[in-house]
């Protein structure tokens, strides 16, 4: 099926990567151990220590050194992974969890509740998402292998939070319980553990052979599932240069791109050692307004920037075509997907409407300053285009392009920004907690001044008793979201992998999955 | 010459004292911190404030300064918010990258540089002159990153006969270590090559136009000897002092190619600690390539003297 607003070169490139997975998964092929991959991406892991960082780059090495308690499935449910499993009392106060036995570290030591306590209480103090453990009064070892959580107070989803790999709560040996962050040596006991770091270089990892497989599924499933470590060693080589991965890859020198530009892939399409993989959809991109400050503090400006924008325009520009319009702020087909609510104001690019608005608004053509960073090609490509959007329907906009890191700090200020372009990555993936946390009291909204309504609404989201009840609270999120208008979703992004083509069983994922993969001779 | 060079040491003392004063200001003057970096787009300021409080950067300006001057005359540069290890050590461990680039690089550079200069020189207003100078052209305008990707894709990816990237230290394997080194220090050379062959060229005209020229050749001298004994090293003054600012740039991390060929080296890693706003690296780090810098000078004013003996015999010049 082809997607709204994708070019047909990549809808083809796309239709190549899909058979090209169905080749690469194919039970057909017999497995080889052995051998050394090497993975590409572009930048360094902030830390190897996983529970302390929530960067992708990170995660993308960390998930196959480390395993949690709790993790998402395929299709992004809670499974048990380093648990047995959990019993949750009536009343939502007790989390029981049991322990898979024999399970050991890389330093060979077995796992224990008192691991997992010391662990827990590690990420109370230096998690990067120290707050999904909020809801926990006390962690209690009852058994060598069981350890019990009492909750302050019923929070259903409660296990979706502890299952998120954003910074995940990752289980290490008790004895570096008390290392600051960072300073732990990397023991895991996932399939590869930690061999040596060289910054701007490479990250080594080795098969670890004392890893015990979870025997309860067939092959791996999400973050969990049964693994399989196949390879000698994996190298994950940071080369910032995309134009020098592709050499690279094409040369034959690494394996797999964690990231390929559009415009290669599609040069590279029909090079047969080569494998294109599509990671869709893989992020949102969104435009934030600061709605604390003039001139977006006005609903009626604010409805004349959701009308005035064309979102396929910024979405063709700034992800080089891999998109797909999307109104949702939930992934198309997954459990909290909300449907049709709010697909009549999306992807307008009614300049006219947005002029009409502006007119009622009363705006006098105050400066409309749109935050962006130089780091993210999406960030800035869309910041260039909404501004041109925006001008033409009337708006005084001008694009404040910084670095990173001033960015992140800037758009903490009350004033001095007006709009901001955010990809969102993980936060769309781990369900409408994640995503809504951020948008809602107690945090500080992306929007800066939080809204009573959609706060009551986040607090009816978790606390919500079913599924269903949970469901029927996020279609009134969505139906909120796109009455305040304080963040417009522009649309969903793609990931273009890539990997020669004797890379086998890879399968695109939330991170570079290196277990279960294997190299043919 | 004791004496000079003490004299020299001497002054880098505040030269490198401004430097760290400037590296501090500078850090402390700059927008966003290593907080936002660590805690990314959903920390909350509070969250922000937990983390510069366990860095200590809550602490008050005039307090980092003086912990950070006080660790640094016990020759502590400070630790690594992100890098999990010293500043020394992390530029210690970038020294054999850096050093393997910019000595060949370095090498490669001066020998065709001065080349192409003193050929050019010699044949002026020839067509080898104009083609040597063409030459240097090329090398001073193509820009480092387009040239570097071009050796790449043609001896990586169409020939295969160089490796595309990547480091491999001379103790591991010499053979891995050259090939690994080859297009790296040949695309850094190629623009140093033609600042020397165009000062070269330059300070040998003006040379080869004196009297005592016109006098040695009248003497019969045969045109080489005229070049290389007496007229080249009259003009290694201006060369030298251009190959000593080459050198300090190149010891002080070339990052463009370090970043097109993937080398871990010292300009990355200043880079990287700037955009990632790691101060103690970056201080530390521009501490050290300050620091490089007055030892090429240093060595620059030996060498003038090697070859000027007025500055040898402290007659000026």
């Amino acid at each position: 099926m082809r997607r709204p607003g994708f070019p047909d070169s990549l809808f083809r490139l796309a239709a190549a990567a899909a058979l090209a997975m169905a080749a690469a998964g194919s039970p057909a092929t017999a497995q080889t151990r052995g051998g050394e991959l090497i993975v590409v991406q572009g930048s360094n892991p902030p830390s190897l220590d996983a529970m302390t960082t929530s960067s992708q780059a990170s995660r993308n090495i960390n998930m196959n050194i480390y395993e949690t308690l709790y993790g998402f499935s395929e299709g992004v449910k809670p499974i048990p992974i380093l648990a047995e499993g959990v019993t949750i009392s009536d009343d939502g106060l007790t989390y029981v969890f049991t322990l898979r036995r024999g399970v050991k570290f890389h330093n060979g030591k077995e796992m224990t509740a008192r691991d997992v306590k010391a662990s827990l209480e590690r990420y109370r103090r230096v998690g990067a998402t120290k707050n999904l453990l909020d809801p926990v009064a006390d962690i209690a070892i009852t058994g060598d292998y069981e350890v019990t959580f009492t909750m302050k107070k019923p929070t259903p989803t409660f296990l979706e939070a502890f299952s998120s790999p954003r910074a995940p709560a990752v289980i290490i040996p008790a004895e570096e319980a008390d290392a600051e962050a960072g300073k732990t040596s990397f023991t895991g006991k996932g399939p590869y553990r930690f061999v040596e770091y060289v910054p701007d270089s490479h990250v080594t990892l080795e098969r670890f052979d004392g890893y015990v497989a979870d025997t309860r599924h067939d092959g791996p499933d999400g973050f969990g599932g049964r693994k399989t470590a196949y390879l000698d060693r994996v190298i994950f080589r940071i080369m910032p240069e995309p134009g020098a991965q592709v050499a690279a890859l094409e040369a034959g020198e690494v394996h797999l791109l964690e990231q390929i530009p559009v415009p290669a892939a599609r040069r590279l399409e029909k090079n047969p050692d080569i494998r294109l993989y599509e990671n869709m959809p893989w992020a949102f991109l969104t435009f934030i307004l600061n709605i604390a400050q003039p001139p977006a503090d006005n609903p009626k400006f604010r409805e004349a920037v959701q009308v005035a924008l064309n979102m396929e325009a910024i979405l063709a520009i700034a992800t080089e075509g891999l998109y797909q319009l999307d109104h949702r702020w939930q992934y198309p087909g997954t459990t909290y997907d909300p449907g049709d609510i709010g697909a009549d104001l999306y992807n307008l690019g009614d300049t006219e409407r947005a002029r009409r608005l502006l007119k009622e608004a009363g705006y006098k053509g105050e400066e409309f300053s749109i935050l962006t960073d130089s780091n993210y090609p999406q960030h800035n490509k869309a910041a260039v285009v909404i501004a041109e959007q925006l001008r033409a329907a009337g708006i005084n906009a001008k694009v404040k392009m910084v670095d990173w890191p001033t960015a992140l700090n800037l758009r903490l200020q009350d004033s001095g920004w007006n709009g901001w372009t955010l990809m969102m990555g993980i936060e769309p993936y781990l369900g409408p907690v994640g995503l809504i946390a951020t948008l809602t009291s107690p945090a500080r909204p992306h929007f800066v001044k939080p809204d009573p309504e959609l706060d009551a609404l986040y607090q009816e989201l978790i606390s919500g008793p079913t599924v269903e009840a949970r469901q029927a609270t996020f279609r009134k999120i969505q139906a909120r979201l796109y009455e305040l208008k304080a963040i417009i979703k522009i649309g969903d992004v793609g990931l273009m992998q890539a990997a020669r083509a004797n890379v086998k069983g890879f399968r695109p994922f939330r991170f570079p999955r290196v277990y279960d993969v294997w190299l043919e001779e | 010459m004791l004496r000079f060079l003490t004299r020299r040491l001497l002054s880098a003392i505040p030269v490198l004292f401004v430097v760290s004063l400037v590296a501090f200001g500078l850090m402390w003057l700059v927008p966003g911190d290593i907080a936002a970096e660590i805690g990314g787009t959903d920390a909350t300021p509070e969250d922000l404030a937990a983390i510069r409080e366990r860095l200590g950067l809550d602490k008050p300006v005039w307090e980092r300064a003086v912990n950070w001057y006080g660790a640094l005359l016990q020759g502590d540069l400070g630790y690594s918010y992100l890098l999990n290890r010293s500043v020394v050590d992390a530029v210690i461990e970038r020294l054999p990258v850096t050093l393997s680039l910019a000595g060949l690089s370095l090498a490669l550079a001066t020998l065709t540089g001065m080349l192409l200069g003193i050929l050019a020189a010699v044949r002026h207003n020839t067509l080898l002159d104009q083609g040597a100078m063409i030459v240097a052209l090329i090398g001073l305008s193509v820009p480092e990153f387009w040239f570097g990707i071009l050796m790449i894709i043609m001896f990586g990816v169409w020939l295969g006969w160089l490796p595309t990237g990547g480091f491999v230290p001379l103790s591991e394997d010499p053979v891995g270590w050259a090939r690994s080194m080859v297009l790296p220090a040949f695309s850094l050379a190629v623009s140093q090559m033609g600042v020397i062959a165009r000062m070269t060229r330059s300070a040998m005209l003006d040379v080869l136009g004196q009297d005592y020229i016109r006098t040695v050749r009248a003497k019969g001298l045969r045109a080489r000897g005229v070049v290389f004994r007496h007229g080249l090293p009259n003009a290694m003054i201006p060369i030298v002092t251009v190959v000593g600012v080459i050198t300090g740039v190149l010891l002080s991390g070339a990052v463009v190619i370090e970043t097109v060929f993937s080398l871990p080296g010292v300009g990355r890693l200043i880079v990287g600690a700037i955009q990632r706003r790691d101060f103690p690296v970056v201080q530390g780090g521009l501490l050290v390539t300050a620091g490089i810098f007055v030892f090429v000078n240093l060595l620059v004013d030996v060498l003038y003297a090697a070859f000027d003996p007025r500055v040898r015999d402290g007659r000026g010049g």
